[in-house]
């Protein structure tokens, strides 16, 4: 009750509370809006004010071989480490939920340890292990093998939530209706996780798409992703590609949070 | 002819000893309700049942054929759940027809088969709906449909009702055991309501600690009770303690107690001297104030009635009857119902009449 009227008669706290949170928000928002503002004006540099709307950086980014490439480069690392994860990812999370007894929770822990350990020590440690066997940097299975443990979390947990949601008594249910066990899982756990399984993807493509350690440290030679690109632009040049590469980025993010909400419903997200 | 045989089945967790010994017969179209507080080991037996628990020793006969170690999808069971299970991707349709294309039942004998189900559980027009779009009521009736469209051998329903409010679960209650008998199928069904289990069952197996406490019809149930805990966990009872201080007949005692000599009935073999407790269930009691009981005289009756003399310490309304607390003269009380237009005030002394047929003995 006490809550329930404290809702109704806002304090002055509340007041404040609001403040605080809607400053927070601009803080954290600015910046990228001003980078797409920044992507769109016509003016030679990356810098204020404004001069005018143009899509002329947009063009010399995708007139640019090297963006190009590195894009699709990225676009490519990021599919296959998808695909790879909504795999594993799913099949560790019913190991997980439904056959590890005494050593489940820290089988858990390990699990989502690339979210924990900082990225940069998986890189090293990965490079050092790369190295050890021989294949160092020479060839993109490194890069990949990286981003790969790095997103594997994203599909893991969101699908381990989607199955502790999940009642059991349906897959009973189906057994007890003459179902084996594979086709339980096809018509009735699968539908019933898919969208935690939609959700983690969706997360591990926009994350490896992001990536910027892993990458710097364990790309192959000659092949460059996207923000390595990006980083080595910035170096040399400070015109608004660069701010339209961001831009890019930014529209696939939303692009992935749009796809969540139609297909799955942002609800359904929970970690 | 058994339809499903329990035999000495024994499951272990750890150390805890969930299903000591329990061996359960079950005829052919038989409803048999699995009844105990949680813990007792009723789900677990239901679970051995529907092969999604083995048991450690013992078998399971569905007929002649041995399913101790059949998978549950190769048992041949319809199962009901307490929280539905409805598939919610699938519409009502949809969920009855899963059975139906795992049997490779051909699309157009499906159809009808769904057809003729749902209009059984009062669910026509129902088909093209998602388990969301109904209320619990009707959710539980397609869990119901989607069981027995596939015709198994034995239906298994665990506490299917516990999800439902009070006056759709006794409408339910009817619906189910109706539904049970016009289709003939052998039922098992786990609940842990003492009304359900009376009203539905042809028998009933009273369960605690993993052991059966009872073995048998509602009525033998109810007026036979084999201990103490059987009688307490099936309706209200009274129990007032004594010695047997004579057997009569095959199945009647005079028991000496402290507020006099008593005849009562109980199972045949008790020997004199023996601790016992008397049980009169509350609604076979009669009840005189002592004046009008004096002004009419004794003799009336004609049964070799019982009279024990009390003072009433409580009298709760409710409705249809008042329920009296009477504490008699040696201190034990008593539960008394009592018709509503025959006012008794607390502090009144009572005379309680009961007949000896009307009582039952239990080992103390």
């Amino acid at each position: 009750m006490t809550r329930a009227s404290s809702g109704v008669e806002k304090t002055i706290w509340d007041r404040l509370f609001t403040v605080l949170v809607a400053a927070i928000y601009i803080f954290l928002m600015f910046p990228i809006v001003l980078v797409v503002l920044l992507s769109f004006n016509s003016g030679e540099f990356l810098a204020f004010p404004l001069e005018g709307f143009s899509l002329r950086w947009f063009e010399a980014l995708f007139s640019n071989k090297r963006f190009l490439d590195a894009t699709l480069y990225s676009i490519r690392i990021a599919a296959v480490s998808t695909v790879v994860n909504a795999v594993i990812g799913t099949l560790a999370a019913i190991y997980v939920a439904r056959h590890a007894t005494v050593a489940r929770d820290y089988i858990r822990l390990i699990m989502t340890a690339p979210l924990l350990v900082p990225e940069i020590l998986t890189a090293i440690a990965l490079l050092f292990y790369f190295y050890e066997i021989r294949i160092g940097t020479d060839y993109s299975i490194g890069i990949q093998i990286g981003h790969i443990v790095v997103t594997f979390p994203y599909v893991f947990l969101n699908v381990s939530s989607a199955l502790f949601n999940f009642d059991r008594s349906q897959e009973e249910a189906a057994r007890s209706l003459g179902a084996g066990g594979w086709m339980t899982f096809r018509r009735v756990t699968l539908p019933a996780i898919k969208p935690g399984i939609i959700t983690g993807c969706l997360f591990a493509f926009v994350i490896s798409f992001d990536i910027f350690n892993i990458s710097l440290l364990l790309k192959s030679l000659g092949s460059n992703t996207l923000p390595l690109e990006l980083f080595d632009y910035l170096r040399f040049n400070f015109d608004p590609t660069a701010a339209a590469i961001a831009s890019l980025s930014i529209f696939m993010t939303f692009a992935a949070i749009l796809i969540i909400d139609r297909t799955v419903g942002l609800r359904s997200l929970r970690f | 002819m058994t339809a499903l045989t329990i035999d000495r089945i024994n499951k272990r967790y750890g150390n805890l000893h969930i299903l000591k010994d329990i061996s359960i017969p079950i005829g052919q179209g038989e409803f048999v309700s699995l009844l105990g507080p949680s813990g007792c080991g009723k789900t677990t037996t239901l679970r051995c049942i529907a092969g999604f628990e083995r048991p450690d020793t013992g078998r399971i006969l569905f007929g002649e054929r041995d399913v101790t170690r059949a998978l549950p999808e190769q048992r041949d069971i319809g199962m009901v759940f307490q929280s539905y299970a409805l598939f919610p991707h699938m519409t009502v349709a949809e969920n009855l027809s899963f059975g139906l294309e795992v049997r490779k039942v051909a699309p157009a004998d499906r159809q009808r088969r769904i057809a003729d189900v749902l209009a059984m559980v009062r669910l026509e027009g129902y088909d093209k709906r998602y388990p969301r779009e109904l209320s619990g009521g009707q959710q539980q009736r397609v869990a119901l449909a989607r069981a027995l469209v596939i015709e198994p051998s034995v239906l298994l329903l665990d506490e299917p009702l516990a999800n439902l409010d009070a006056t759709l679960r006794d409408e339910m209650r009817f619906f189910i055991r109706d539904l049970q008998q016009r289709v003939g199928i052998t039922s098992i069904y786990v609940t842990h309501d003492q009304a359900e289990a009376m009203v539905m069952s042809d028998k009933i197996v009273v369960m605690s600690a993993g052991t059966i406490s009872q073995f048998g019809s509602p009525r033998e149930i109810y007026e036979r009770p084999a201990s103490q805990s059987v009688a307490g966990f099936i309706g209200r009872s009274n129990t007032i303690g004594g010695k047997i201080a004579e057997a009569l007949g095959q199945d009647s005692y005079k028991v000496e107690t402290p507020c006099g000599s008593i005849g009562a009935t109980g199972p045949a073999g008790l020997s004199r001297g023996a601790d016992v407790k008397i049980m009169i269930r509350p609604e076979n009691i009669n009840t005189r104030s002592q004046a009008a009981a004096a002004g009419q005289g004794a003799g009336e009756g004609g049964h070799s009635d019982n009279v024990l003399s009390g003072s009433v310490v409580n009298s709760v309304y409710q409705g249809s009857a008042n329920q009296l607390a009477v504490k008699l003269g040696s201190g034990d009380r008593v539960i008394v119902d009592v018709n509503g237009r025959n006012p008794l005030e607390v502090g009144e002394q009572v005379a309680l009449r009961f007949a000896a047929r009307d009582t039952w003995l239990l080992a103390s």
